[in-house]
């Protein structure tokens, strides 16, 4: 547009008077306009129609992230931080609750020290919110392999080793054999632990098995809860379908 | 570190020096401004979330090398909306998903603001339908009240394209929301606009 506004107009082009209201047009072009159009009601109702849009356009309003995303975003982002850190295994925190109960003690001891992760006691009543916290220990051995998932595979997990998956898993929203949140929840409820929706949940394997893994809200920011279930024999009144269940603070 | 009075910055170089909750407070300070980005830009709930989650990931593995002679808010924030173009660079045409509504604090039943929330949903329909090309630069400049020099960084093109992406933008919106009396010479309106027009003309009565 260069200099010839004067031979394309009255009437001017909807998107060329746009252009001018937008100051994209070269400063010759649009000093020749300006006046023009200033003394053209049918241009000037244009102007005005632009103004207007863009009333509507500012008076949009905010959007705040929900939740669930803020959530699923600072547990990411704590993973990210901590991409070593070891979580507490479910089946090790009913096995000290057996040997407090005087139950084969000195076997689940002496497995507690071979996969060198920290054990805490699952009290009797779980919550999402109020799990134990992992220990950070840069000493424990690696417990198990994960690799990330590939087009067509399920997440795989070995022994407790989460990390590789994680990210994966907090993307996803599919319940896979579960179908829905109430069938996670009342796998969940088999072993006292009371959960809302998941920040993420996917199937996956375990040990190559097929299993569901999901990422709770651990009820401080930061923290989450990882538990997995089997998808087969979990239900509400089996505590053994939920073959892990692991607290991460931050 | 994290405390509030800290500016980004600081917050930055506390990450960078080891401390885990500096990023995340950094974060929490304009996760809504740029997911009300990320979701106009993209128009779906799940997308925006896998865009910012993958933005700030990338983002925090970057800051420790991240350069004090920039922004942080536009450094942080180019990240953000460089995720969400190459989203939308990558897929194909996918149906729109309706937005939220509103903010909060958002009255429930007054009747003007019945009709006010009409009218954004309108604007908000209106909008979805631009080209995704006009679209990223007016929700940044002209919803989110980015300047157009700060639009131009962000989107990696000239000032002067950033304007007149804008000015077409505008165009159609003004004669989809019906701020145009006379429609009939330009013909760049999509089809399901008739929708967005009837829209207003209902709520209007």
């Amino acid at each position: 547009m260069t200099g010839n506004a004067r031979r394309s107009g009255p009437p001017w082009s909807v998107d060329l008077l746009a252009e001018l209201h937008a100051g994209a047009l070269d400063p010759r072009t649009e000093a020749e306009l300006r006046p023009l159009v200033e003394n053209d009601p049918e241009a000037r109702e244009i102007l005005a129609a632009l103004d207007a849009t863009l009333e509507d356009l500012h008076n949009l309003p905010p959007i705040p992230m929900p939740r669930h995303v803020a959530e699923r975003i600072d547990a990411a982002l704590a993973d990210e931080a901590r991409p070593t850190a070891p979580v507490i295994d479910f089946a090790q925190a009913k096995a000290r609750r057996a040997k407090r109960l005087g139950w084969g003690a000195g076997l689940l001891a002496a497995a507690a020290v071979a996969v060198g992760v920290a054990v805490v006691a699952i009290p009797g009543n779980n919550t999402a919110g109020d799990g134990g916290v992992a220990q950070k220990d840069p000493t424990a051995p690696v417990t198990g392999s994960a690799k990330p998932p590939t087009s067509g595979d399920l997440p795989a997990v070995r022994g407790q080793n989460f990390g590789p998956v994680f990210g994966d898993v907090l993307k996803a929203q599919n319940y896979g054999p579960l179908e829905n949140q109430e069938k996670l929840a009342d796998c969940l409820r088999g072993a006292n632990i009371t959960a809302g929706k998941p920040l993420g949940v996917s199937p996956i394997t375990l040990d190559d098995k097929p299993a569901v893994m999901a990422i709770l809200p651990a009820g401080t920011p930061g923290a989450y809860r990882i538990v997995v279930v089997d998808p087969q024999t979990c239900g509400p009144d089996n505590p053994d379908g939920v073959l892990a269940s692991s607290t991460i603070q931050p | 570190m994290t405390a509030a009075a800290s500016s980004d910055a600081d917050l930055i170089t506390a990450h960078a020096a080891g401390d885990p909750h500096a990023f995340s407070e950094l974060v929490r300070r304009h996760r809504d401004r740029m997911w009300a980005v990320a979701l106009r830009t993209l128009r779906d709930p799940e997308e925006a979330a896998d865009a910012l989650q993958e933005a700030f990931i990338s983002a925090f593995r970057a800051a420790a090398s991240f350069r004090a002679e920039s922004q942080v808010t536009t450094w942080l924030h180019r990240i953000v909306v460089n995720a969400c173009l190459d989203r939308m660079r990558r897929r194909q045409t996918r149906p729109t998903v309706p937005l939220p509504e509103a903010g909060p604090g958002e009255p429930v039943a007054p009747r003007d603001a019945m009709a006010e929330r009409e009218t954004r949903l309108v604007v908000q329909a209106a909008l979805n339908e631009l080209p995704e090309e006009q679209r990223a630069p007016i929700v940044l400049v002209d919803v989110e009240g980015y300047s157009v020099a700060e639009t131009a960084q962000l989107l990696g093109i000239a000032e002067g394209t950033v304007k007149s992406r804008c000015a077409r933008g505008r165009a159609k919106l003004a004669k989809v929301l019906g701020h145009l009396r006379n429609q009939g010479a330009d013909a760049n309106v999509p089809v399901n606009d008739v929708q967005v027009q009837q829209g207003r003309q209902l709520e209007e009565r």
